[in-house]
């Protein structure tokens, strides 16, 4: 039972660090992106290829594919600053559906449909604890995760460069008025994201369903879990990966329920929309 | 000294031009006003001069250099200044933040400050908690760090109390005297006279009036002609 649970702490670290990227987002650069799985799978399919195709090393391999899924989530903030600099979140958070689509069938064409054979960069377990083996994988994402979120807040809060960019979130007009460049700034945080989420994919494909459409449909646990932050707090998307991550694997592991794994984030997404409503009154919130 | 020249602007909105014909120039350590009714279109030409919004006929120089094709950034960078209409301070972030977006060194903030002593005592809250004088002392110390050439101020006075504005406007004077050529708009137009020495009148889309203004201060009847769209001089 406790073995299930933290099996799932793996899938819920990733699920935390996309949350984080998600939240970073659409706080600096008002998008919900659709395509923040995307980009890493289509990222770390191109690392697998270039591994068994080419034969270069796998760390060569995975950095090339992590950068170049930072290259293409900057392209796609590119088209969003460019074109659609003066549009309303919902717009530019629909664009990104573009992409996610494009990506998902690129990778068809060019890869096929199967799982990828994803070697391990980091495998076997890290520790035990009270006759549990807890995974370098799970230690590696959870701590990704949280060292992300802090990071980025210090970053945000600390640095000249993290006031600009809350400047710019809050008054983006004002901001360029007084100089501050949103266009390179904006296309920065996409191409910081885009590689942060292509790390956490890369690091956890080899151990989870790695088609096309698995992962870059991790965009919707990811985004039940910001949603517990309501897409501005980082600490609380970082706990709803979490949570969310253990959940389904407690659930994996009861064959009543297992069933009820895929609808995991939409139930919880449903549950958290109850919860911060609790207050309303029931006909005037519905 | 350099001097912004605007030469037959206009700026468009949706379905034509809601200001045109306007040519004048700003010149560094003179405050001009712009003054005129409500819709006349002065947020309109600000806009077009800082780049919020593109002109649709005309040039804008900075001495020989056209400028109006550059963005925001760009102009920012030549020493374009706009103090929007509202309380244009970035709610989250604190007064000091505020200033550092401008200010280089942390002696260009305290120069800032030395202006507005009122904030120092709120230089680490969020500006969203000041008041809205205190708001508007910000947006101010923030435009004087930034050093501009040209200081366009849209609608300093809306929503504070006159002592409030009262307090302020001696500020701008200073801020042109030290170089900077400030084009002043205000509602209280007899203030804003006062402190210009060159006025602008727009009413429905047109200049009015144009020249010193000490011509419309002694003659309150061609101010109320050129508010009135009539008296072109
Ligand atoms: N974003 C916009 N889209 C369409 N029309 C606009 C827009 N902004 C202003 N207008 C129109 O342009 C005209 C001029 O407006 P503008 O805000 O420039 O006037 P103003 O002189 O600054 O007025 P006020 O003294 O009330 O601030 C008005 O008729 C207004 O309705
Ligand atoms: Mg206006």
């Amino acid at each position: 039972m406790l073995q299930g649970a933290l099996a799932g702490l793996a899938a819920g670290g990733l699920y935390a660090v996309l949350a984080v990227c998600l939240t970073l987002m659409s706080r600096l650069v008002r998008v919900v992106n659709f395509s923040q799985a995307a980009t890493g799978m289509f990222g770390g399919f191109v690392a697998v290829w270039l591994v068994t195709e080419t034969g270069v090393p796998i760390w060569l391999g995975s950095v090339l594919g992590v950068l170049l899924a930072g290259v293409l989530s900057g392209v796609i903030g590119w088209i969003a600053a460019t074109w659609l600099s003066e549009a309303d979140t919902t717009t530019r958070s629909a664009m990104t559906v573009g992409p996610l689509l494009l990506l998902i069938s690129l990778s068809f064409i060019l890869f096929g449909n199967k799982p990828q054979p994803f070697a391990s960069i980091i495998s076997g377990p890290a520790f035990t604890v009270g006759g549990v083996v807890i995974s370098q994988v799970t230690l590696v994402t959870v701590s990704l995760a949280i060292v992300v979120a802090v990071a980025v807040r210090i970053l945000l809060t600390r640095t000249a460069i993290g006031t600009r960019l809350r400047a710019l979130s809050e008054r983006p007009t004002t901001a360029e008025l007084l100089g501050i460049p949103s266009k390179p700034l904006s296309i920065a945080v996409w191409v910081v994201t885009g590689v942060i989420s292509a790390i956490a994919i890369v690091v956890v494909a080899p151990t989870q369903s790695n088609d096309a459409i698995s992962l870059a449909m991790l965009i919707v646990p990811a985004a039940a879990a910001a949603l517990l932050g309501g897409f501005k707090r980082l600490d609380l998307a970082v706990v709803g990966g979490l949570v969310l991550g253990v959940l389904s694997g407690l659930v994996a592991q009861i064959d009543e329920v297992s069933l009820i794994r895929n609808f995991l984030p939409f139930l919880f997404i449903v549950v958290l929309l109850l919860w911060t409503q609790r207050k309303e009154v029931w006909d005037a919130a519905r | 000294m350099s001097a912004l020249i605007i030469d037959d602007v206009a700026v468009s909105r949706g379905a034509g031009p809601v200001i045109q014909g306007v040519s004048f120039t700003l010149e560094q350590g003179r405050v001009t006003a712009l003054v005129g009714p409500n819709g006349a279109g002065k947020t309109s030409l600000l806009d077009g001069i800082s780049g919020v919004a593109q002109i649709s006929a005309g040039t804008i120089r900075i001495d020989g250099t056209p400028i109006e094709k550059l963005s925001r950034v760009a102009r920012a960078k030549q020493g374009i200044v706009h103090i929007e209409q509202g309380r244009a301070v970035f709610p989250s972030l604190t007064v000091r933040e505020n200033l550092s977006l401008t200010a280089r060194t942390p002696a260009e903030i305290d120069a800032a400050l030395a202006r507005f002593p009122e904030l120092e005592k709120r230089i680490d809250a969020p500006t969203a908690l000041l008041s809205g004088g205190e708001q508007q002392m910000v947006v101010l110390a923030r435009a004087f760090a930034a050093r501009p050439r040209f200081l366009l101020i849209d609608e300093m006075s809306l929503g504070l109390a006159p002592v409030v504005f009262m307090r302020l406007l001696p500020i701008v004077s200073e801020i042109a005297e030290q170089g900077v050529g400030v084009l002043l708009v205000e509602q209280f137009t007899h203030l804003a006279l006062g402190l210009a020495e060159e006025a602008l009148v727009v009413a429905s889309g047109q200049v009015s009036f144009q020249g010193p203004a000490a011509t419309l201060r002694e003659d309150a009847s061609l101010l109320h002609r050129a508010y009135l769209g009539g008296a072109a001089a």
